[in-house]
């Protein structure tokens, strides 16, 4: 058995382990590429790990290409301890396709470096957050026991669900960090961010009122916020 | 605990060849004393003999070493030897972390000396970053309460309450039935032995009775189950009194149940019957008629019920052969898919039955038999037409299926079922006796379809199996397990209590609010609970995010 020398190997005792902020975090440092590698469905050595596993890295997939990443770049492939054939395969044709890919922030990217780390940061940030943990982690309860009043929820319900709140914690916590760096009008942040100008409004009203942000004047006819304090997060 | 700075000793080996021919040993060696923490370095022919050891023991006490980094071969084999070296130098096992340069580089970079060095180096280097991080860990070790519970009194669960009794651990026996004995009270003669089936089982029935170590519940249903291996609390309920009870191992013996194949090939329960319902008329001695065709996979290896029963062919030969023996005259006929006729045995059955003149016909189930009045009609597919074979009586083979108890039960003790409602085995070849959870073992049919004799087999498999913790007196765990690492960030929301696949995470109220507890006699350290904590509060003992993501920077850190 031979096999490319692009990859490193880091072991965990099940893709379970996988936490979003890893992965994110991963490719805020300039990985290429990272492959999770796992058991086989229904073959999980930890009973239901990879299960939860893909739930976590659909999530972080589709949080980093809404950062601007070649969502390609993450990739979760499944096999046995016993087919090293397999294995070869999966990281050949990782390899391969990361080199199509080539360096993070490249053409392959929709955002080029040096913005793409800064969107990737944000998303390691939401990613960290209660928002996307709780329903992803309650995905498979809800799907298999339902919620409180017993109501089961598809796939599908859920990941529509998971796509609002990544478009809205990534514009959350964009405002933030935005906020963060200086003081700034709505429209501003609006155009800054493109994020349209309702929208915009009602992520910083709701900011306000969370205690995150706060009003610090007014610049002729336009509100100006200011970003408040790390307390009082979830 | 204190914190003292990392004082890293690396040593690497070139494992003869499988190493040093291909990459610069010794250019390693020199490499990893540049990175950071490394106070110690040192390159050996061998680390896992003798000589190499006393090397790490060396380094440990002369140069105070407090981890450990061996980059060599596998973990798979070579870890438990380099901690136990560790520990008998006085360094905690879990200071130390090994980096494979043999199966993840020198084996399988054969002529790429140069990229397959930069990559030795980067593992070195990823091993050295998460050593640094590395903490000290104990083995765990729990208590057993030395009792077991077998549910289910059929041969399965007699057979395992005698043999664990027999060593000398007392059994509580639960049966729903009024009566032990399960489903081999109903059968008359058994496939391939052919012995009396209520001889078989007022045999081990008695013997159960008459043993003082076993306490036999009949009429019971479990109401409640805590705990985990060696600890499991259990109540139950029989006969109209509740009972609590602490348990070290549980045997789950439920069984299965039979398929009543309504509207299938005209099945009426008289003249249409199953295989069980012949089994009544053959213990009565009374065949009506002089032929009888019986029809394999009914309501098996269909869309609904995939699986093959394995046990219904040999049932069938058995019962045409008793049925030949009753009645000279009578002609059987056999109508199959294919002939699971499993082991010498059944195969010298299947043999005899052809002798005696039990006709054979195979049938496609695209075109299956037709049952009418006073006739079969099937599609002969060698003589590609369709053949009528009188009958007097049809007796159709269906499958076992799961006890309808089975879902009840594996939620009580949250084992897993398979896609059939069929326990699951921790693992097909490797744990096929155990489930995931520690402490809980399955035989007999509640597994799978199984014969008397596969069920007895099993049946001692795992009351061996469960006597290990039994004798033990304690269960010694590998300390790669959850911890509660953020006290004050958990909110005890139960959010990975619900995930954890072994029941090894539970709320507790404590002064401080409802937080959660690891019971770490039960955890597997899968992780999934960390990765999902939306606090931060759990991670896992050598395995934490801290770790994982030093080794990734100090890889892009090249």
């Amino acid at each position: 058995m031979q096999y490319t020398t692009d990859i490193r190997v880091i072991r965990i005792m099940c893709t379970g382990r996988m936490d979003p902020v890893v992965m994110a975090d991963a490719f805020v440092h300039g990985l290429d590429g990272l492959l999770v590698l796992g058991c086989l469905f229904g073959e999980c050595h930890y009973v239901s790990g990879n299960f939860n596993a893909r739930h976590k890295i659909n999530m972080t997939q589709e949080m980093l290409a809404y950062a601007g990443m070649n969502p390609n770049r993450l990739s979760f492939r499944n096999l046995s301890s016993a087919e090293s054939g397999v294995f070869v395969k999966h990281i050949t044709d990782f390899s391969t396709e990361i080199r199509e890919l080539g360096p993070l922030g490249g053409a392959a990217d929709r955002v080029p470096l040096p913005k793409l780390k800064e969107n990737l940061e944000i998303a390691r940030t939401a990613l960290a957050g209660p928002k996307l943990r709780w329903v992803v982690g309650k995905k498979p309860v809800f799907m298999d026991s339902g919620n409180k009043y017993q109501e089961i929820f598809t796939e599908h319900e859920i990941n529509r669900t998971l796509s609002g709140i990544i478009i809205d914690e990534m514009a959350t916590h964009s405002i933030l960090a935005a906020l963060q760096k200086k003081r700034r009008a709505v429209k501003d942040l609006a155009k800054e961010l493109e994020i349209p100008g309702p929208d915009t409004l009602k992520y910083v009203l709701a900011l306000k009122r969370r205690g995150f942000v706060e009003l610090d004047g007014v610049d002729g006819t336009s509100p100006v916020y200011k970003y408040k304090t790390e307390e009082g997060m979830c | 605990m204190e914190k003292e700075e990392p004082r890293i000793g690396v040593f690497v080996c070139k494992c003869g060849n499988n190493i040093a021919g291909l990459l610069d040993v010794e250019a390693l060696e020199e490499y990893s004393r540049t990175l950071p923490d490394v106070v110690f370095t040192q390159w050996n022919l061998y680390i896992c003999s003798d000589a190499g050891l006393e090397e790490i023991k060396k380094g440990i006490k002369e140069q105070n070493l407090n981890r450990v980094v061996v980059a060599s071969c596998t973990p798979r084999t070579h870890e438990p030897l380099f901690r136990s070296v560790c520990a008998e130098a006085g360094l905690n096992g879990y200071l130390f972390e090994m980096v494979n340069i043999r199966d993840q580089c020198s084996w399988v970079h054969a002529g790429y000396k140069e990229d397959a060095m930069v990559k030795a180096r980067d593992l070195i280097r990823m091993g050295v970053a998460k050593a640094a991080l590395l903490e000290p860990q104990e083995i765990i070790t729990s208590n057993v309460a030395v009792r077991a519970l077998v549910v289910g009194g059929g041969i399965a669960g007699l057979t395992a309450a005698i043999s664990l009794a027999d060593r000398g651990f007392p059994v509580i026996l639960l049966e729903k039935e009024k009566e032990l004995g399960g489903m081999l009270r109903s059968l008359y003669r058994l496939a391939p032995m052919d012995m009396d089936a209520s001889e078989v089982i007022d045999k081990k029935i008695k013997e159960v009775q008459d043993n003082p170590n076993i306490d036999i519940y009949t009429g019971a249903t479990i109401d409640k189950v805590k705990g985990f291996i060696g600890k499991f609390d259990v109540t139950f309920s029989a006969n109209g009194t509740s009972k609590d009870v602490r348990l070290g191992v549980v045997i789950i013996a439920t069984g299965a149940g039979n398929l009543v194949p309504e509207g299938m090939y005209q099945y009426d329960g008289h003249k249409v019957i199953t295989q069980w319902e012949l089994e009544e008329k053959l213990k009565a001695g009374k065949i009506d008629g002089n032929n009888v065709v019986m029809i394999q996979c009914v309501g098996a290896r269909s869309a609904e019920r995939k699986y093959c029963s394995r046990i219904c062919c040999a049932i069938a030969i058995k019962n045409a052969i008793l049925i030949k023996e009753l009645n000279s005259e009578a002609k059987v006929c056999i109508l199959y898919r294919d002939i699971m006729a499993y082991g010498v045995q059944n195969e010298d059955q299947l043999r005899k039955a052809k002798e005696l003149g039990i006709r054979f016909v195979k049938y496609d189930p695209e075109r299956p038999p037709v049952v009418n009045e006073d006739k079969v009609t099937v599609f002969h597919h060698l003589m590609g037409k369709e053949i009528d074979l009188p009958q007097d009586m049809v007796v159709l083979s269906t499958p076992l299926v799961a006890s309808e108890e089975a879902e009840k039960v594996a939620s009580l003790f949250r084992v897993s079922l398979d896609e059939n409602k069929f326990f699951l085995e921790a693992h097909v070849k490797l744990r096929p006796i155990d489930c995931a959870t520690d402490g809980i073992f399955i035989c007999g049919s509640a597994h799978y379809p199984k014969d008397v004799r596969e069920s007895i087999l099993q049946a001692l498999g795992a009351a061996s199996r469960a006597s290990i913790p039994l004798s033990q007196g304690e269960v010694k765990i590998e300390p790669i397990v959850t911890s509660l690492v953020n006290k004050d960030a958990c909110r005890g929301c139960g959010l990975c209590v619900a995930l954890c696949p072994y029941n090894a995470l539970e709320i507790r109220d404590t002064d401080e609010g409802r937080k959660v507890n690891v019971i770490t006699v039960a955890c597997k350290g899968c992780g999934v609970c960390a990765a999902t904590c939306y606090r931060h509060a759990l991670s896992i003992n050598s395995f934490t995010d801290d770790q994982m993501e030093a080794q990734i920077h100090s890889f892009l850190a090249a």
